[in-house]
């Protein structure tokens, strides 16, 4: 009984807070201790005010690139180190996994900021080095969930059997491997384009005028109005709670296939 | 390639290895390329640039005067305290709940438990903006549950839970925090072995013994690894407190933003407080892992 009564309570710490914001975004007003009024006034707000809606169009535009760039870079490097039976494959593993720790987005923003500023790559205050600041952060989890998927179908037995069979790399790849990761890639996918739509510490480091993104906006909003900035929260909250409403799907998926 | 491999499992061991080997150096290293480039011009030469630039002045002179500042100046000593101090219990709120959550975790039905989890590991995307104003909204000064705390004791409006200050702030951070510690945590409860207790019991152990010889070296290890997430987290963590304090808490990341985007522009102080904080939380790091290696050995 007690088991459940905390039970209850803990999702009510989750589940509280997030309901703030989404509740005060539909509201007229909220001054006192129950909300006043139902209105959309405020996620009209994003749309029609140019200065919320080209925010909305960066940031999901660096979340779409950073996730490109994400899976273009991090799935054959977990494919790669999957395969390093040796001591520096397990090295390069945990390093992959220590490196977030020891270099937090903070320090790597103000790397960033400082290291291109001249021609060839005078890439600082643009969108370009805001979707790099994005991958970099966006790496560590793509990373780790890539290759527990590379781990979980023993991808190694997997190829060799194929290979036995007389499949190609490329029909390997085509007819094996990539179905099998394809939940673990598009997890690692989901997380990345949640969590760089709503990073906010880095991108206000790095970015300038030019590349203002949604949370930038949030930040300027929470100071002039709070009635826009909560329809702001809220989007970001539907757009993490959609990433794991999936995510969750993909890992059920998973699950379900493995047990096959 | 493929015949190659088909062929090597024919012949003999000797041969199989070049072959792997010769594979190897062909599509491995080739598939790690794109990354290891990204990671070395991305991050590995940002970081190496800005530790020699730490190094001189704003007028390119070369001198150690940016890291004597991080020693001697008031405002950056009161701020790595600050930050150590704060860390520290935003760690250890975040610790101790997430273990507790994760022990109530592993104890529910499956089904329960995924749900939890699943919940749990909410937070890891959210904003720090966004839980910023969340909480604003419910503990501002006159957020909800101050409001409701106040009708129903019918106490001044000078009474309120005051979420701008230090304490105000690690609770909001605890949101972050005590999910994060729950998904490590869940991780190491379930690799419990209900027999390993059972068997201690069975040997005649008292309660006490359980714990001290069995469950507590079983789960110290992961404890301390998932407390060095917490604390690396919070050592580099400040979107959350500049968007509910501004400027008026003195934290060692808020001065690094602060030198590096803000009024008090400048690059080379900025990249020598971001080293301070990589050394900081390097010797933390080291420590745990210390720790929980030294641990693990007495364990077995």
């Amino acid at each position: 009984m007690i088991r459940w009564i905390l039970f209850v309570f803990l999702v009510l710490y989750i589940v509280v807070p997030m309901l703030m914001p989404v509740i005060f975004s539909f509201s007229v007003f909220w001054q006192d201790i129950l909300p006043q009024g139902f209105t959309l006034r405020w996620y009209e707000a994003i749309l029609t005010r140019p200065a919320n809606y080209e925010a909305l169009l960066v940031s999901l535009t660096v979340a779409s690139s950073a996730v490109l760039l994400n899976v273009l870079i991090t799935v054959p490097a977990a494919y790669a180190l999957n395969r390093m039976a040796s001591k520096w494959g397990q090295r390069l593993r945990e390093g992959a996994m220590i490196l977030p720790l020891i270099f937090p987005p903070l320090v790597v923003g103000t790397a960033l900021l400082q290291a291109f500023t001249r021609p060839p790559l005078a890439l600082t205050g643009t969108l370009w080095m805001v979707i790099i600041a994005h991958t970099i952060l966006g790496f560590p989890f793509m990373f780790r969930i890539v290759l527990a998927a590379f781990q979980t179908i023993d991808e190694r037995t997997l190829s060799e059997a194929a290979a036995s069979l007389g499949a190609n790399l490329w029909q390997r790849m085509r007819y094996v491997l990539i179905p099998n990761v394809l939940p673990g890639i598009l997890s690692g996918a989901l997380l990345v384009f949640a969590i760089s739509m709503g990073e906010f510490e880095v991108t206000s480091m790095v970015a300038g005028f030019t590349a203002q993104t949604l949370p930038l906006r949030l930040f300027q909003q929470i100071r002039n109005d709070m009635r826009v900035a909560s329809a702001i929260t809220a989007f970001l909250i539907y757009v993490s709670f959609l990433s794991f409403m999936l995510m969750s799907y993909l890992g059920a998926r998973m699950r379900r296939l493995r047990a096959l | 390639m493929p015949d190659i491999t088909v062929t090597a499992v024919r012949k003999p061991m000797e041969r199989r290895k070049v072959v792997w080997l010769a594979s190897f150096l062909r599509a491995e290293v080739l598939l790690l390329l794109p990354f290891l480039l990204f990671l070395g011009l991305f991050e590995i030469y940002p970081l190496i640039n800005m530790a020699v630039r730490s190094l001189f002045d704003t007028n390119g002179t070369f001198t150690f005067q940016n890291y004597i500042n991080v020693f001697t100046k008031p405002q950056f000593r009161v701020a790595i305290r600050n930050s150590l101090l704060f860390a520290s219990a935003a760690s250890l709120v975040g610790g101790i709940g997430g273990t507790f959550v994760a022990a109530l975790a592993v104890r529910l039905p499956s089904r329960w438990r995924n749900f939890l989890l699943s919940l749990y590991a909410l937070p890891m995307t959210l904003s720090g903006l966004v839980v910023a104003f969340a909480f604003i909204v419910l503990l501002g000064r006159n957020g909800v549950l101050n409001l409701i705390v106040r009708r129903a004791f019918n106490l001044p409006p000078t009474v309120y839970f005051n979420l701008y200050d230090w304490p105000g702030i690690v609770m909001v951070y605890a949101f972050f925090q005590i999910p994060l510690m729950t998904l490590s945590m869940a991780a190491v409860f379930e690799n419990l072995d209900p027999s390993l207790i059972e068997a201690a019991r069975n040997l005649g152990a008292r309660p006490w013994q359980v714990w001290r010889y069995v469950v507590i070296p079983v789960l110290l290890p992961g404890f301390l690894a998932g407390m060095s997430i917490q604390f690396a987290g919070m050592m580099g963590a400040f979107g959350t407190v500049l968007a509910l304090v501004g400027m008026a808490k003195n934290l060692l990341s808020l001065q690094i933003y602060s030198h590096a985007s803000e009024s008090t522009y400048n690059l080379p102080q900025a990249g020598a407080l971001a080293i301070v904080l990589i050394a900081i939380t390097g010797v933390a790091l080291a420590l745990l892992s210390w720790g929980a290696r030294r641990l693990a050995r007495r364990g077995t």
